[in-house]
């Protein structure tokens, strides 16, 4: 996937500006900055979710717009940080819906062989045929991802996965995110706000500034003490963990 | 509760939803239908059956108006009565009869009429409609206060119209203008049955999509719903599903909101397809039984759409004040 | 602004005198009778209103709340059809006693209502206010259809300025010492308007002024619905026409808001009478259609411009 010269304004404002990368296939690649910056946004965008002003983004080869959407549905799911459904809803139920861009509402046999294999990736099963608004926050996140596991798409995007998440089930989430890319070969793109998971977790970062791209390169090429005062104008420290940057700040 | 038996509650709910709507046909049939004197029998049943079907097709078309409309908008309290489409069609109706005049073929001919009204409705209301969703971002607060007011301008226009019309009888115009329980428009049964077919058979593929649709923009964006083009077509149905409801039975203001909220209550499902046949069956249940009490204990004085106000607004408010997370 | 009202008004009594003098010396007596008793209606009408409609939306801090929206008119209507019912045989008396009494009760009912849940949502307020109407409304209807008084009923409620004549509408006068009442309390109006805390501390008890501007209000309502019938959005949106102009310290903007008042309902009526003469369309009407249009497109410009704001708040959440 490539993004050229993406540009989105709310009124007068341009929150995303001239802002141009490529996703590096097969890897973590976290988006990070302040608020404001623009990184919800072009999520929203490559997302397909927001319509974009200008530029260009391009998808295995195709330009996004070009795409069907039933068939995009099927190379990239997205999770997005509102997820109040208000139906009555079992873990199961939700998790088969997203073989939707497949099969509609009639599960084939080898559907239902996919929504077993994603309930149990999530360690879902006991949970099954709970309704989700009788799940905890940080179940009921976990069976969202294992509704856009379930989807078996190449591209799996985030946005802020781990907002109103306890440290315990956000760590556990980006582990996750980890493993969606090393063992199912997918590609993941995060909107973060932690800077540490970003750091410990991702292959990539972008970093946003005004709507512009700060920085993008791979972790220690981002997350450093220059480049991150100049990103968030507050004074970081660095020290290495299990050979990872963390950014320490007061 | 596990899957399997959720499925076979739900079975059995409808099934005795649908005893339910069979026995109050039955009653209303045949309580004091004089079967002993054919001639009498035979007129009584002249004057019921036609109600019994124009409160059976009303019933289905406000069920499965209200709650695709409820999916579309993401939202549990807003019915398109709520939001004036009732009074939107008596306003096109009554101002397509002013335009042409009384001695048009347009008011003496019922079929062309309707035809003619369901057309003006489809663009009009889903015109407006999707305006006013665009404009208010969505927020349904707003949507419901506009949708409120416009519903007295357009009444308010409504009578205005009657009465430049013919300021003497105004009230018989009224009642040959717009339908209700006791006046109902028979002449348009199977105009409206063939209506709803189309409407269905038109709208089957994103009729399929609701599911999906009912979790929300991005989610069925994610999912792979061609979202606006989509809910577009299903508003459009919505308009023309109520269109056909005040054509034949006339304007009832809280029985959508009661029986969507009803089913989804009872059905503990997300399934479309179960949730209108419930919604359908409860108002006929609702609809026909009113229709019962209304004629033999309180001798037709009390028309049933007084009851359903009463009751549907009480059950607006609860829902508005303590199921926070119904908006 | 003052002026403008004034110059029409006059305008209005001229244009009919000079279709009366026209005529021979009879037409004077119709002019006694029928024109002036109208014209003052008219103007009570229209100052009550909404003189009514700022006083709630300053105590309930709420721009969208007014007799049409907080449940009072319906709450008259249905005290009307209880003095009906229960004494079909007394007059005018009676009946206004229990216009008066039930609109109060109704009113507060609502107020009360909504200060206990805590309703924050400026559009809540006014959607469950005309929920609330609408459940009494159908109440009103069910008694009227239960005891045959539907007919009788509706020609009543249905606001027309058409019935008035010389002794049958001199209780709408009621409406100018109640509006110079909420005059000479406009400031304590204001200071509870700004809430509970806010006037402990100024040392007015809110209580007591909060239930006394509701029944002014409720009382000015009630008299104009005995008299006239139901007039809707006038105690809505004059108000809030007024204060894009003039602000919203109460004393300042009252006069304003009064003579707008009885400016739109004088213009409404001229309207209603010359668009289908000889007949009339019922005022109710043309002040409904005026009206409401006059409010969505408020609403519509709340939405445009008030979003700044909104965003501001949903960020702080």
């Amino acid at each position: 996937m490539n993004v050229k010269d993406l540009i989105k304004s709310y009124g007068r404002k341009k929150v995303v500006n001239e802002v141009s990368f490529e996703v590096p296939k097969g890897k973590v690649l976290s988006l990070i900055g302040p608020n404001g910056a623009g990184k919800s946004t072009v999520m929203g965008m490559i997302s397909r979710l927001i319509a974009k002003d200008s530029g260009a983004i391009h998808f295995e080869d195709k330009d996004l717009t070009k795409w069907k959407s039933r068939e995009l549905a099927k190379k990239l799911a997205i999770l997005t940080q509102h997820n109040n459904i208000q139906m009555k809803l079992m873990v199961r139920e939700l998790v088969a819906f997203g073989r939707f861009p497949y099969s509609g509402s009639r599960l084939t046999p080898e559907d239902n062989a996919m929504v077993d294999k994603a309930i149990e990736y999530m360690e879902l099963e006991e949970y099954q045929d709970r309704y989700i608004d009788e799940l905890s926050g940080g179940q009921r996140q976990r069976a969202y991802i294992a509704m856009v596991i379930a989807q078996d798409t190449e591209y799996v995007l985030l946005d802020e996965p781990t907002n109103n998440l306890d440290i315990y089930h956000a760590s556990n989430l980006m582990r996750i995110a980890r493993r969606l890319c090393d063992e199912l070969g997918k590609t993941v793109i995060l909107v973060l706000h932690e800077i540490n998971y970003a750091a410990f977790y991702s292959d990539y970062i972008c970093a946003f500034k005004d709507g512009y791209i700060a920085k993008f390169g791979k972790v220690d090429e981002v997350i450093n003490k220059d480049c991150l005062k100049d990103i968030y104008n507050v004074d970081f420290e660095i020290i290495r963990v299990k050979d990872k940057p963390l950014s320490v700040y007061y | 509760m596990n899957k399997v038996n959720a499925h076979r509650r739900n079975a059995l709910v409808l099934a005795i939803l649908a005893a339910a709507v069979i026995l109050a046909v039955m009653l209303y049939l045949n309580i004091n239908s004089y079967p002993e004197k054919p001639q009498l029998h035979a007129y009584i049943m002249s004057l019921r059956m036609p109600t019994l079907v124009c409160m059976v097709i009303a019933s289905v078309a406000i069920g499965a108006a209200t709650l695709v409309f409820q999916s579309i908008v993401n939202n549990r309290i807003v019915t398109p009565a709520l939001l004036g489409m009732n009074s939107i069609y008596s306003f096109l109706h009554t101002a397509a009869v002013f335009v042409f005049g009384t001695g048009s073929a347009l008011y003496l001919n019922a079929n062309l009429a309707f035809g003619v009204d369901l057309v003006l409705m489809g663009v009009v209301a889903t015109f407006v409609y999707w305006h006013l969703f665009k404009k208010t971002g969505h927020n349904i607060l707003y949507i419901m206060l506009i949708g409120t007011v416009l519903s007295s301008l357009f009444g308010s226009i409504q009578s205005s119209m009657i009465r430049i019309m013919d300021p003497d009888e105004y009230d018989a115009l009224l009642n040959s203008l717009v339908a209700d329980f006791n006046n109902v428009n028979g002449e348009i049964i199977a105009f409206s049955i063939i209506a709803l077919i189309v409407i269905w058979a038109v709208l089957y593929r994103d009729l399929r999509q609701l599911d999906v649709i009912a979790m929300g923009r991005d989610r069925a964006i994610n999912l792979g719903v061609d979202y606006d083009n989509c809910i577009r077509r299903l508003l459009f149905g919505v308009v023309c599903c109520i269109a056909v409801a005040t054509a034949t039975i006339g304007p009832v203001s809280f029985l959508g909101l009661i029986v969507a909220n009803l089913s989804r209550q009872i059905l503990r499902t997300y399934k479309h397809s179960h949730l209108i046949v419930g919604a359908g069956l409860m108002g006929m249940i609702a609809l026909i039984g009113g229709q019962l009490v209304s004629q033999h204990i309180f001798h037709f004085t009390v028309p049933v759409s007084t009851f359903v106000t009463i009751a549907g607004g009480l059950y607006f408010l609860y829902l508005l004040l303590f199921k926070k997370g119904a908006y | 602004m003052c002026l403008s009202a004034f110059s029409l008004f006059l305008g209005a009594i001229e244009l009919d005198i000079a279709k009366l003098i026209a005529g021979d010396w009879e037409q004077v007596r119709i002019l006694v009778i029928s024109r002036i008793p109208r014209l003052l209606a008219i103007l009570c009408t229209g100052v009550g209103m909404s003189v009514a409609g700022l006083i709630m939306q300053k105590l309930c801090m709420n721009k969208f709340v007014s007799p049409t929206t907080g449940a009072t008119i319906q709450s008259a209507q249905f005290g009307i059809a209880l003095s009906m019912i229960f004494f079909p045989t007394m007059g005018l008396g009676v009946r206004t006693f229990f216009a008066f009494a039930l609109a109060v009760i109704g009113t507060l009912l609502f107020v009360f209502f909504v200060q206990k849940i805590k309703v924050k949502d400026t559009v809540l307020v006014p959607l469950i206010g005309i929920m609330f109407g609408n459940i009494i409304g159908g109440v009103t209807n069910f008694l009227s259809f239960q005891w045959e008084i539907n007919q009788q009923l509706s020609t009543y409620f249905s606001g027309s300025f058409a019935l008035i004549i010389k002794g049958n509408y001199e209780l709408v006068y009621l409406v100018l010492p109640l509006v110079i009442l909420v005059f000479i309390y406009a400031n304590h109006f204001n200071i509870v308007g700004m809430g509970q805390d806010f006037s402990k501390n100024l040392g007015v008890n809110y209580s007591l002024i909060l239930i006394m501007g509701l029944s002014i209000a409720a009382v000015i309502t009630a008299s104009v619905i005995v008299v006239v019938g139901q007039i809707s959005y006038i105690g809505l949106i004059v108000p809030n026409i007024v204060s894009m102009f003039k602000g919203d310290k109460i004393r300042g903007t009252l006069v304003d808001t009064g003579l707008f008042g009885a400016l739109f309902v004088l213009v409404c009526d001229m309207i209603a009478r010359t668009i289908i003469a000889p007949y009339e369309i019922p005022i109710e009407l043309v002040a409904g259609i005026i009206g409401s249009i006059i409010f969505i497109i408020m609403l519509y410009y709340k939405l445009t411009h008030g979003k700044r704001g909104k965003k501001g708040v949903k960020a702080g959440e």
